[in-house]
């Protein structure tokens, strides 16, 4: 007897699939060159120390294979990628001097409602360079920074000096050799000694321009005793032809310092989403990792914590919805480089319409590091058996004096859960309804403010299918 | 550099045996030699061929529909083979088209040079009374075993067969096994293997193992890994038919400077089907090891339920333990659980039984055999048992 499946709808992306027309003052020509990679750089007038960094991680990146152990990406020709646009519009701190149709789509995104609302600073990213940002007042007193990576090259290059893609080098691999030689945009946090940044710093990206590449920097210190939560979300419109970001999140944290990091990525279903985000922790120093993967055609994205202070802990919570057409291969790396230090890993995923979600994972203790406790979870559910859904996860474990658990599950919906509810009265759709609910629900309630809207609505949206 | 003429019993084989030999020899020279990266061994240098003499099988008596032969010989006389034990298509075991074990290189190795190995053929609906017992004894006169061995249990027949590899010349001597064996459980037939490899600390164990599971057919494993130098073993199971079963139990230890590549793999291809990986390890002093335990739902597998888990003691500050226990479902409908822990012996329980008078290594060893023993328990043969529990023993206490 061929079981009743429940039909979920996809998603329907109503606003982030706003399309602007493409304005911009410069654009490079298709394909990578050192010429092209020069030019970006002269035009953002760059100290020389950068652009040699951009032509030294080109010549790693001609260098480079491409990755084959994860998505296939045969359809990704960087040749056809353009790799900078600059939006016509200068840097604005004030919102209404945004150019309006900029602004339209930031509207409709819900970026200054979030502001006004009650987030301490907010920076948006349009195709590669930033078009605005802002920051409460009493926090500048501080001494926070909240910026754009190119005026922090200018006003604080000593410190981005120090600090730029020492965490995650060019030659780590293809891409971020890429995002070294065209990294254009994103933010730059700097949190001085023991401030407590009590609201939340905000970016959002956004790639308008079809063809084209995002490769916004994001780099984060917070210092001694300081504590922050930063928010990045990101979105495109759906062009028909592929699109690539490969950014790059550089966290540093250090002792005593907590940082929570959340992620909400809704790109468009064309879009290759190599994005390689990494934190390095110090002395008892905490980092939180919320992320959520919902949108892109390809995702290949594992945030790492590197833990090297004794007691150094991180957390990590992720939820990853592939539906069709979709491969998001997505996990998360802890290594645990001194003792003491702990980990938890909680990660959900959801398949369905032949979508294809993948967990991958690396959990490494090296030699030194005695003491230390983890604890990993996997989840995944299915909603149809078009989808398909992996775990691999790898444990690396190099002393004895530790202690490690992990535990995964795949399945569906159990019917005598199903059943349960059903005789209670509840319709078999909206149990079913309910139960998708329950298993998002750990990680739903650990997102922030008008996330855990976004995120609500968009799981909202999916299951209004289910029950039609 | 290997030739057939090396092998002695080659004359007598009939032309097709030749012809698959030679084959398989091709297929070994074209394909390099895996690194196994993980547990870092480095290039394994290949032993020189050998005979290997010593008989192998213990005598059983005899059952009508239950028939044991060693694999050389049932070639050699293969016509006669075929006619006195209804194997009439024994060729088509020989090699399957999946491609399977610890490497193409070291299957191949094991297809074409083949020195000892047997062959088991259960009737239909028959069960076979007792145990049927191998032993295979490594030492400096016999070196090299590389046993291809072939296990058809078919429908409805039962059979329980122990595989012993041991090395009993004071572990003195380089010896060398590669092992392949084939099981084939047609439907509603039931195969129990228990495999026991206690070779000497110098000892190179490569072991491949494939089985093929019909309708409500089951196939169970329990593997005793406590010797060697370098032990690489690779299980497949195929869950072929609807309602077939895979049951795994493992138990390693891993101590001096010894590497293990542990790999165990359920394919799910028919509804309905079952199975259950469970491996129980500890390791000492620089052992290394890795588990891969692999899960994987194939389409048409439909309401089947998999469960791997693995629990490792860690005995010393040097020790590595990798663990890689893969998931992987192209179906909605089953239900896949892995669980992974490792960690040191429980200090209260140390405390406890030292307080009771036991030295710190004994206090250990009774908690590590506790850990083993429901899997030892499962060992159908008593004096084999003492055997291995006096080797676990001697392992973790003297060594």
């Amino acid at each position: 007897m061929e079981k009743k499946k429940t039909y979920v709808e996809d998603i329907d992306r109503g606003i982030y699939d706003v399309k602007n027309e493409v304005r911009y003052s410069y654009k490079s020509e298709k394909g990578l060159t050192a010429k092209i990679v020069e030019e970006i750089s002269k035009t953002k007038n760059e100290p020389q120390w950068m652009t040699d960094f951009r032509l030294k991680s080109l010549e790693i990146y001609n260098k480079k294979p491409i990755p084959t152990w994860g998505a296939d990406l045969s359809e990704l020709d960087i040749e056809n990628i353009v790799t900078y646009i600059k939006p016509d519009t200068e840097m604005k701190h004030s919102w209404e001097d945004v150019p309006e149709d900029i602004k339209k789509t930031f509207d409709l995104l819900g970026i200054p409602q979030a502001e006004r609302a009650s987030l301490a600073g907010v920076g948006a990213q349009y195709d590669s360079e930033v078009v605005y940002h802002n920051m409460r007042e009493d926090l500048a007193k501080q001494g926070v920074i909240y910026t754009d990576m190119e005026t922090a090259i200018k006003d604080y290059e000593e410190i981005v000096k120090d600090y730029f893609m020492k965490l995650v080098p060019p030659n780590d691999h293809k891409f971020a050799a890429l995002h070294g030689a065209v990294w254009s945009g994103g933010s730059f946090v700097y949190v001085p000694e023991g401030v407590n940044v009590d609201i939340p710093l905000q970016s959002y990206f956004r790639l308008n321009a079809p063809g084209a590449g995002q490769f916004e920097h994001t780099l984060i210190i917070v210092e001694k005793g300081a504590n922050l939560h930063f928010i990045e979300g990101c979105s495109a419109p759906k062009h028909s032809v592929i699109n690539l970001h490969a950014g790059c999140v550089e966290l540093f944290v250090k002792e005593d310092a907590r940082l929570r990091y959340s992620t909400i990525e809704n790109w468009s279903r064309n879009m290759y989403n190599l994005n390689t985000k990494r934190a390095v922790v110090d002395r008892n120093g905490i980092i939180e990792w919320v992320s959520g993967s919902f949108g892109s055609r390809v995702s290949m994205l594992y945030p790492m914590s590197i833990l090297r202070g004794e007691g150094a802990k991180s957390e990590f919570t992720g939820i990853t919805f592939a539906s069709k057409g979709q491969y998001l291969d997505t996990g998360t790396k802890v290594v645990h480089a001194a003792p003491y230090t702990t980990s938890s890993v909680n990660s959900k995923s959801i398949s369905k319409g032949g979508g294809h979600a993948f967990y991958r994972g690396l959990l490494r203790v090296a030699p030194n590091a005695h003491n230390c406790k983890s604890t990993v979870s996997c989840e995944s559910l299915m909603l149809d058996n078009e989808s398909r859904s992996d775990t691999l996860p790898i444990i690396e474990l190099n002393n004895d004096n530790i202690d490690i658990g992990h535990e995964a599950k795949i399945g569906r919906i159990s019917d005598e859960a199903i059943f349960y509810l059903m005789s209670r009265g509840i319709s078999e759709e909206e149990a079913k309804a309910m139960i998708v609910r329950g298993f998002v629900e750990p990680i739903s309630k650990e997102l922030p403010l008008e996330y855990a809207v976004e995120m609500n609505n968009l799981i909202k949206l999916e299951l209004e299918g289910a029950i039609g | 550099m290997y030739n057939l003429e090396m092998i002695n019993t080659i004359k007598n084989y009939p032309d097709w045996v030749k012809e698959y030999r030679k084959e398989k020899l091709k297929n070994f020279n074209e394909a390099s030699i895996p690194s196994w990266k993980r547990i870092n061994i480095g290039e394994i240098t290949l032993p020189e061929y050998r005979d290997y003499y010593k008989s192998f099988i213990k005598p059983t008596k005899k059952q009508e529909g239950v028939y044991i032969e060693e694999t050389i010989k049932g070639l050699n006389d293969f016509n006669n083979f075929n006619k006195l034990n209804n194997l009439n298509n024994l060729n088509k075991y020989l090699s399957v088209e999946e491609s399977y074990g610890v490497s193409d290189k070291f299957v191949a190795f094991g297809e074409a040079l083949f020195n000892s190995g047997f062959l088991i053929k259960i009737d239909r609906k028959t069960k076979a009374e007792e145990i049927i017992k191998m032993k295979y004894t490594l030492d400096e006169a016999n070196p090299l075993v590389i046993d291809h061995n072939i296990i058809v249990g078919e429908e409805d027949s039962e059979v329980t067969v122990v595989i012993d590899y041991s090395s009993d010349d004071g572990g003195n001597s380089q010896v060398f096994h590669n092992g392949i064996t084939k099981v084939f459980a047609k439907d509603g037939a039931k195969i129990n293997i228990i495999k026991i490899q206690r070779l000497n600390n110098k000892a190179i164990n490569l072991d491949s193992n494939i089985t093929f599971i019909g309708r409500d057919a089951q196939v169970n494993w329990v593997l005793i890994d406590i010797g060697g130098e370098i032990n690489v073993v690779n299980y497949i199971s195929n869950l072929e038919g609807v309602e077939s079963q895979s049951n795994l139990k493992s138990i390693y230890l891993g101590d001096g400077e010894s590497k293990q590549d542990l790999s165990y793999t359920m394919n799910h291809k028919g509804m309905r089907s079952l199975s259950k990986i469970e491996a129980r390890g500890a390791l000492k002093d620089n052992a290394k090891k890795v588990f891969r335990g692999n899960l994987d739902f194939k389409k048409g597998s439909r309401r089947s339920k998999g469960d791997e888990a693995e629990y490792v003691l860690l005995l010393d500050k040097n020790v590595r333990s990798h663990s890689i226990p893969v998931l992987f479902s192209h179906e909605d409908d089953v239900e896949g659980n892995h669980a992974a822990s490792a960690g040191q012996i429980d200090a209260n329980q140390l405390f406890y039984l030292m307080s009771r008078g036991l030295k710190e290594k004994e206090a250990k060893k009774l908690i590590v055999e506790a850990s083993f023993s429901h899997i030892l328990d499962d060992i159908p043969d008593l004096e084999l048992r003492e055997v291995v529990d006096a080797e676990i023993h001697r392992r973790l206490v003297y060594v």
